[in-house]
């Protein structure tokens, strides 16, 4: 099992989640997020007052997928989000020892 | 078998045959009431068996040792999942100690018949005793009942006992109760009109009900020092709480035997069920389940009203809040027509309400004062009612007192308080399909109305907010010319979820249309309420997408059109979000809401220039329908004008413009003045020259009037028009009428260079001290060679002072400069003005960009230092 997390754009996630959902991604968790990387932020200027969006608000999902889907996620994910500018956002990986399903203590793939 | 076994098995029975059999009676009858004293009736007869078996052979045996109800039980409500509330009194400790084992078999036996027990063991003296901390056990004896045992010990604690607790502890009790009854309500959000309540705990709901008639009865024996004879409540609010009970007992028991155990949420599935069993009504027809929460609202509402009217009414039930108002006797409002007397407004004199314009006063009143209405003054209202709803107030002076209420700082207090007697409604039958409407989805906490009242109190709470978002929204606010127009269109934005089955925004739209006709709101202001509720979604929708992306920005701000409209549209969007429950505005949303406003802002100021070529639109399509007759003149007038002009501009002034433009042969210099709501409004249409724009500016500056803002606009024929924003300071005009014709001939006089402008600007000089400066405002002086294809951008920020804007486009007109476009706005002791320039017909070098910078900043040090 491994566990996606994709900070994308916050106006990508609608066919984020759709591109995900083709595949057959079941579930996901996502969380409004604000940050930078090299994307940085700038300094609007209104009537005077200048506001510093030095972090950006993005969108994050995080899911945990059986190993099988991991790489169509990844895929999915990248096509959706990507417009090739600066700030579309970035995918990480991480390996996931177990998962349980709390209401009947199932373990393993079968409880994702 | 023994024979305590043997009874176990036998109570066991019984108690499962009999709950089966009321369960059953429950759901022929649908009779709530009936239910719960048939349960009452059951549990007490196990209760005798038991203590016939138990404790005493005769039931009125042993001495000094009785069992009594207290709670719902001693009221003799039990529901069928209820705890069941049991006291073992005894005379002293050593009874206690006597029949301690038979206590403990006693309830382990009910225990095992699987009857939730909730027993407290007590003597005489321990329930004499207050502890501050348990104030439920004090308030569970006002409702105790003898069911065995000792009768005088019993007689002891009802006729001595209590009556002599709550006369020494009245005020710890009021306190306590109260306390915690607010802080319940607080927990609710203080509103019925949740999508799914919970019909004990949430406001209006059984509690609640309980609480009103403990408070009257605690005050009541503190004074009288014995058991009251019956209740004090006055006679229509009883017979309200008693159609409520009757109600909310039926859903109790409906709850319970739906749900097998004591879980009193009323959920939508719930709801769904309650209204096909039409539980709690004697409807025959059938019922939809929105219809059916409206007849529970509608009970909520009147037990909730009663119970914060008897915590208002009871000043130990006060909140330390309101009793440290009492020593500001100062400070009290008043008003010939009203008086206040503990925070209630009372009428001083009672048939005045036969006034129906009396009756807009006193919610008037209550929203700049945030006082509640005294159970007689709301008492008072419900009987004019009738003969109010023969004819309602309508048009202008409905609108007149409307748009004050809205405006005052306790608006939605006022506006709740309306709603809950009934007036909302009647004075706008349009909120009635949104009255107690439960629309259900993922994130809506409240209903319809309420939801529509709670959007309007977030914009007014903006202003004692500390949280920074509310800062920033808090100052757009104070910037809107028109908040009023805002906060209808709050009222009004989601009256189409009362249709079903359509787009809501749509319904929305139509139905505020016929409001705005009822109210008779003159034609820019309706567009400007219509445009709100027809783009109310419009912000959320936008940021689904990329509003980091210009082009996304700009299509945005083009389809909003002024800075005006962004704005009331910008905190309609805040406190329509805020409004759908507590969490929903989370700082990232509130951040991007803000992200969008700020670039459709900047984007408008920035592109003010784009010119009107295509003769499309929907300004210019009204525009040729008022205009057939003109219609080549009428493109003629119109090519080359900023999209701006248009968009500032009602088509029936563009109309006028072109009128004036008309007389040029006449007089060359047109000029109209009038007075508008928030200031006066000069409009100049004329022939460009040099310095036009410095030349207009000076001669109000030597008025003495104040420009607020300005608009200047060109087409390509060269016909100006300037449209200038003032007040007027020394209040020349509005004190001598006939000082109207010698400003407007004032104006005409120095543009034709028959009157001598500088002269004029000394002599006011020389008349005037210098004012003294409020908030310091650091000059800031931008130019911008990116955003306009033919202009430069100038934008100068700095401190607002009187002839300003008169020195800086003198200075610019020095510099060679032509005003293509001027934006002038002030906000406070801050002046925003930004220039459209061009040079022989282009845009700024560099370097001459450097020169007018420098000139400019000058110009504006010597102005601060009163030169």
């Amino acid at each position: 099992m491994t566990k996606v997390e994709a900070v994308i754009q916050n106006s990508k996630l609608e066919a984020v989640k759709n591109a995900l959902q083709e595949i057959g991604v079941e579930g996901m968790t996502v969380l409004e997020v604000r940050g930078h990387g090299r994307q940085k932020g700038h300094t609007e200027v209104y009537r005077g007052r200048e506001y510093s969006v030095d972090l950006i608000p993005k969108t994050k999902l995080e899911m945990v997928l059986p190993d099988a889907l991991v790489e169509k996620a990844v895929q999915a994910i990248l096509v959706a989000a990507r417009t090739g500018k600066i700030g579309d956002g970035k995918i990480f990986l991480t390996r996931v020892d177990e998962a349980i399903r709390i209401r009947n203590d199932e373990r393993g793939e079968g409880a994702l | 078998m023994s024979s305590a076994s043997s009874l176990i098995s036998e109570l066991r029975s019984s108690l499962a045959g009999e709950s089966a059999r009321i369960a059953l009676d429950f759901a022929a009858t649908g009779d709530g009431r009936a239910a719960v004293a048939q349960r009452t009736h059951l549990i007490e007869s196990i209760l005798h068996r038991l203590w016939g078996e138990l404790v005493s052979a005769d039931q009125s045996g042993p001495r000094n040792f009785a069992l009594v109800a207290t709670g719902g039980f001693g009221r003799g409500w039990l529901f069928p999942y209820s705890d069941i509330d049991l006291l073992f009194l005894f005379a002293n400790r050593g009874d206690e100690e006597a029949h301690k084992d038979s206590v403990r078999q006693f309830s382990q036996e009910l225990w095992d018949l699987k009857v939730k027990l909730s027993p407290a063991s007590r003597t005489l003296a321990e329930c004499e005793r207050f502890d501050p901390n348990n104030t439920e056990f004090t308030i569970s004896l006002l409702d105790c009942r003898y069911l065995a045992g000792d009768r005088e010990l019993f007689a002891r604690l009802h006729d001595k006992t209590i009556p002599k607790l709550l006369t020494r502890e009245a005020k710890p009790l009021l306190q306590g109760l109260a306390e915690v009854t607010r802080e319940r309500h607080g927990k609710f959000g203080h509103t019925v009109f949740h999508l799914e309540p919970n019909l004990k705990e949430s406001p209006g709901g059984l509690r609640d009900c309980n609480v009103a008639s403990w408070l009257p009865l605690i005050s009541a024996m503190s004074k009288l020092g014995e058991w009251p004879d019956g209740s004090s409540l006055r006679a229509p609010v009883r017979r309200q709480l008693e159609a409520a009970l009757e109600f909310l007992m039926a859903t109790r028991c409906f709850l319970h035997f739906r749900h097998g155990r004591d879980d009193n949420a009323l959920s939508w599935e719930a709801q769904d069920e309650a209204a096909a069993r039409r539980i709690g009504t004697s409807d025959a027809a059938g019922i939809s389940a929105a219809d059916w929460m409206r007849i529970y609202f509608g009970h909520a509402r009147a037990v909730q009203r009663t119970v914060i009217q008897l915590l208002d009414e009871i000043p130990e039930a006060w909140s330390t809040l309101r009793r440290q108002f009492q020593g500001w006797k100062s400070s009290k409002p008043s008003s010939p027509d009203f008086s206040v007397v503990d925070g209630m407004i009372f009428l001083q004199q009672s048939s005045s309400l036969r006034d129906p314009e009396m009756l807009l006063r006193l919610f008037h009143f209550m929203a700049i004062h945030g006082l509640k209405l005294s159970a007689t003054t709301e008492h008072r209202i419900e009987q004019e009612l009738p003969a109010l709803a023969v004819t309602p107030p309508r048009g202008a002076e409905l609108w007149l007192y409307l748009q004050e209420t809205l405006l005052q700082p306790h608006a939605a207090e006022a506006l709740r308080a309306m709603h809950s007697l009934r007036l909302l409604t009647l004075l706008l039958p349009e909120l009635k399909p949104i009255d107690s409407l439960v629309v259900r989805d993922f994130y809506h906490r409240f209903t319809v109305d309420e939801h529509s009242i709670l959007a309007i109190e977030s914009l007014h709470r903006l202003k004692q907010s500390q949280s920074e978002w509310d800062k920033r929204y808090g100052e757009l606010l104070g910037e809107l010319e028109d908040p009023e127009l805002l906060y209808l269109a709050l009222l009004l934005h989601d009256t189409g979820k009362g249709v079903p089955g359509v787009n809501h925004v749509e319904a929305s739209l139509e139905i505020a249309g016929r409001c705005l006709d009822r109210l008779d709101v003159e034609a820019a202001e309706r567009a400007t309420v219509l445009f709100l509720i027809g783009n109310h979604l419009e912000m959320s929708a936008q940021l689904r997408r990329d509003i980091f992306n210009p082009e996304t920005v700009a299509a945005f701000a083009e389809k909003v059109g002024t800075p005006e409209r962004l704005k009331m549209l910008c905190l309609l969007t805040y406190a329509d979000i805020k409004a759908v429950n507590p969490e929903a505005l989370t700082p990232w949303k509130a951040e991007n809401v803000w992200q969008l406003y700020i670039g459709a802002a900047n984007y408008l100021n920035r592109s003010a220039d784009q010119r009107v070529h295509d003769a499309s639109g929907e300004k210019l399509a009204r525009l040729r329908s008022l205009a057939p007759v003109i219609g080549a003149k009428f493109k003629e007038y119109v090519e080359g004008f900023p999209q701006r002009y248009l968009r500032v501009h009602s088509a029936e002034e563009v109309m006028q413009h072109m009128a004036m433009a008309e007389e040029f042969g006449h007089d060359p210099v047109q000029v109209d003045l009038r007075r508008g709501r928030h200031w006066y409004e000069l409009t100049l249409v004329t022939k460009d020259r040099p310095s036009l724009f410095a030349t207009l500016t000076g001669v109000l500056a030597a008025w003495g009037m104040n420009i607020v803002k300005a608009n200047a606009f060109s087409n390509q024929a060269g016909t100006v028009v300037d449209t200038l924003y003032f007040t007027d300071r020394f209040r020349t005009l509005e004190l001598n009428l006939s000082e109207w014709q010698r400003f407007k001939e004032s104006v005409a006089a120095v543009l034709s260079g028959k009157a001598d402008l500088e002269k004029m600007l000394r002599d006011r000089q020389r008349a005037e001290k210098s004012s003294r400066v409020k908030v310091v405002v650091a000059t800031r002086i931008d130019f911008d060679n990116e955003s306009s294809s033919s202009s430069t951008l100038l934008q100068v920020i700095a401190q607002d002072r009187p002839r300003l804007l008169h020195r800086i486009s003198d200075c610019l007109s020095q510099q060679k400069c032509n005003i293509e476009i001027a934006l002038i706005d002030t906000e406070g002791q801050m002046a925003i003005d930004a220039f459209y320039l061009t040079s022989a017909g282009k845009k700024l070098t560099v370097e001459h960009q450097n020169k007018v910078e420098k000139a400019l900043a000058e110009e504006l040090k010597s102005l601060e230092l009163g030169g």
